[in-house]
């Protein structure tokens, strides 16, 4: 299906960018250390003391664009459960089986770090990353927030596990931390999480000049190259563009009529497929859950302090009562007329509660929400026909709802 | 005279409805999709228009809906079978609230407010349990038809217990229940209870509000009426013409498109 979409003039920028990042990550004969880490890592401290940081949810997403099936499938026979997240099952898969992977697999980490604030399956499978490639691996414990606080206990816990990781980077490094080098990566961090804060928000424009699409193609800035000045020199590029658009009235989609937000991951293989059915009927996805989860500023104050308290208090860590009411200010900031919530079968953390979280926010924000069942990369868990029925229905009942 | 004619082709049965320019209903259709619903639904619109004395010439406008709703391509537009069971059942139910559907492949939950529109709606997530194919194929492993069902819960004393939902396992069930000698009649009840608690917990996701009206082909069945009104707490209004609620949806979106156009 074609793309009704006009392409960003920074796509290209990207695209480089991308490639230069898995250009370092494969490189061979490298001399940095490489490390394979979760998306909600700490990275800034990779990045202080020059250590690359690689992220096999990113490279999943990749291979899932390019069809993963057979790398799920690889997973599968090794005897991981078709219920294991499609990000872990093509990322095992990639590493048993290289050979039908993009890029010829994702090469060999030095080092492993896994976060657990995105979900526990992270433990599991950077385990069996670290037992087949016979590598070290970190694991940072965040603990869970049920009430959205951090209570002082935690944030010494996760400061004391900051402290671990730096002593166990420096000795996997052969060198110290620099703490002038740290304050630089925290530093550009924020100015490349500011600009994306702007982005997402110049979408409150009427019409929006992105969609989600776009925003789901250019993330891979933000997590790829978080604490970076490359990350900060594409994002400008494209806040540059989106104003742009702004002024001389370009749109994302043709003839904006209903805006909408998205709830959970991309559908990566399906990714332009899958928002067509809506843009072809004038409805834009003007905002997301997802990519917002990356709106995270690194308080000033004690480095580690501010580190623990970012990571802590991420999007997946948090309730569902503030996750939903998260998507509800979206609804009313960006001025919706209903949200779309994607069942994603890999990610439990995000999916899970999406029924409850779907009553409260209609209820709040009184606007109709879908939920439907897919996968972020498996597309034998795409029902086409269903799923363009449940869609087809939704913008029709949006459509009854005009005056 | 001008008619108006609404057209589901649903994943087992092509229902037709023809409407005069008041919106009263002229004639009804109804065949078994079998592989080719399209062609089926030519055929069958070719047939009721001939009974009730309506030529092509005179129907102003079709509209389709159901599964094989794209494929048909003597409609003027299609519409999703949410919109059309809403409007349908709408017309047969007019204080209807909330529509439960229960068609061969799918079962759908929709809430309506006071106007009519569909304020929310609920599918069955990619797995046929709960529906009207499930029955067809219980039925099929006890060797009765499906127009039985209804009788046999009826006479059932102790309703079996049928724990899996899924159509496979459970015809597994059906099968060692029929081998320990379990009376058919309590079997039938067992599964019309088995599909009504999960429907009744699809319908819980976007709430339960009296009118409550059931539509589609297994609306026919009253036993399994019986066991999801229980399941509900609810009285459940059947109208007599349910199984057609998609197609008279369609074919009152066909008289709408004709009244806007004049």
């Amino acid at each position: 299906m074609a793309r009704n979409y006009p392409r960003l003039e920074s796509g290209a920028e990207l695209t480089r960018l991308v490639i230069e990042h898995y250009t370092q990550a494969l490189g061979t004969g490298r001399s940095r250390p490489v490390a394979w880490v979760t998306s909600g890592a700490p990275v800034e401290l990779l990045r202080a003391m020059d250590i690359v940081a690689v992220y096999p949810e990113n490279y999943a997403a990749i291979c899932a664009s390019q069809g993963a099936v057979p790398l799920c499938e690889a997973a599968e026979a090794l005897g991981y459960s078709r219920d294991l997240c499609s990000y872990a099952r093509i990322s095992l898969g990639a590493a048993a089986a290289p050979q039908v992977a993009p890029f010829a697999g994702l090469g060999r980490p030095d080092l492993l770090i896994a976060c657990n604030n995105i979900c526990g399956t992270v433990v599991k499978w950077f385990q069996a990353l670290a037992r087949q490639f016979d590598v070290p691996l970190f694991v940072l414990d965040t603990p869970f927030l049920p009430d959205d606080t951090i209570a002082p206990h935690a944030l010494a816990y996760v400061a004391g596990q900051l402290e671990d990781l730096i002593r166990w980077l420096e000795r996997a490094a052969g060198r110290r931390l620099n703490r002038a080098r740290l304050d630089e990566a925290l530093a550009l961090s924020n100015e490349a999480v500011a600009l994306w804060r702007d982005i997402r928000h110049l979408c409150q424009a009427r019409p929006s000049p992105l969609s989600a699409p776009d925003l789901f193609v250019t993330m891979a800035a933000i997590v790829l190259l978080r604490g970076t000045p490359e990350a900060i020199a594409f994002y400008r590029q494209l806040l540059s563009e989106a104003a742009q658009r702004i002024r001389e009235g370009v749109s994302a989609i043709d003839g904006e009529r209903f805006r909408l937000v998205w709830d959970n991951i991309a559908i990566w293989p399906r990714i332009y497929h899958f928002f067509s059915q809506f843009a072809r009927r004038g409805a834009c996805f003007v905002a997301d859950t997802y990519t917002g989860a990356w709106d995270v500023e690194i308080e000033p104050g004690e480095p580690l302090e501010s580190l623990a308290r970012t990571y802590l208090g991420i999007f997946l860590n948090r309730s569902l009562a503030y996750r939903a009411e998260r998507l509800a200010g979206l609804i009313r900031d960006y001025g919706c007329d209903g949200f779309v919530m994607h069942s994603n079968r890999s990610c439990k953390p995000f999916s899970l509660g999406q029924a409850a979280a779907r009553r409260l926010v209609a209820a709040s924000a009184n606007v109709p929400g879908l939920l439907f069942e897919a996968d972020m990369c498996d597309t034998r868990a795409y029902a086409e026909e269903p799923i363009a029925n449940r869609v087809q229905a939704f913008l029709e009942a949006l459509e009854g709802r005009r005056p | 005279m001008s008619a108006y004619l609404g057209v589901d082709i649903g994943s087992r049965t092509v229902k037709v409805i023809l409407l005069d320019g008041e919106g009263r209903i002229l004639a009804r259709g109804l065949a078994t999709a079998g592989h080719d619903g399209p062609a089926v639904a030519a055929r069958l619109v070719a047939k009721v228009c001939a009974e009730a004395g309506i030529a092509a010439s005179q129907v102003g406008a079709t509209v389709a809906t159901g599964y094989g709703r794209g494929r048909y391509a003597a409609a003027d537009a299609e519409s999703s079978e949410i919109t059309c069971h809403a409007r349908g059942a709408r017309y047969l139910v007019p204080d209807a609230r909330t529509v439960i559907d229960i068609g061969g492949q799918d079962s759908k939950v929709i809430r309506l407010d006071g106007a009519g529109r569909v304020l929310d709606f609920v599918m069955n997530d990619r797995c046929a349990a709960g529906t009207g194919r499930f029955l067809e194929v219980m039925a099929d492993a006890m060797g009765l038809p499906v127009s039985e069902l209804a009788a046999l819960h009826a006479r059932a004393e102790r309703p079996a217990s049928v724990s899996s939902t899924c159509t496979v396992f459970a015809e597994s069930e059906v099968i060692s229940h029929l081998a320990r000698g379990v009376a058919p009649a309590d079997i039938v009840a067992g599964l019309h209870a088995a599909i009504a608690s999960r429907v009744f917990a699809l319908a819980e996701r976007v709430g339960l509000e009296p009118v409550l009206t059931c539509t589609g082909g297994v609306a026919r069945n009253a036993g399994f009426v019986s066991a999801l009104s229980s399941a509900a707490r609810m009285p459940i209004v059947v109208a007599e013409d349910a199984q057609f609620a998609g197609a008279l949806g369609a074919a009152l979106l066909a008289l709408a498109r004709q009244v806007e156009r004049r």
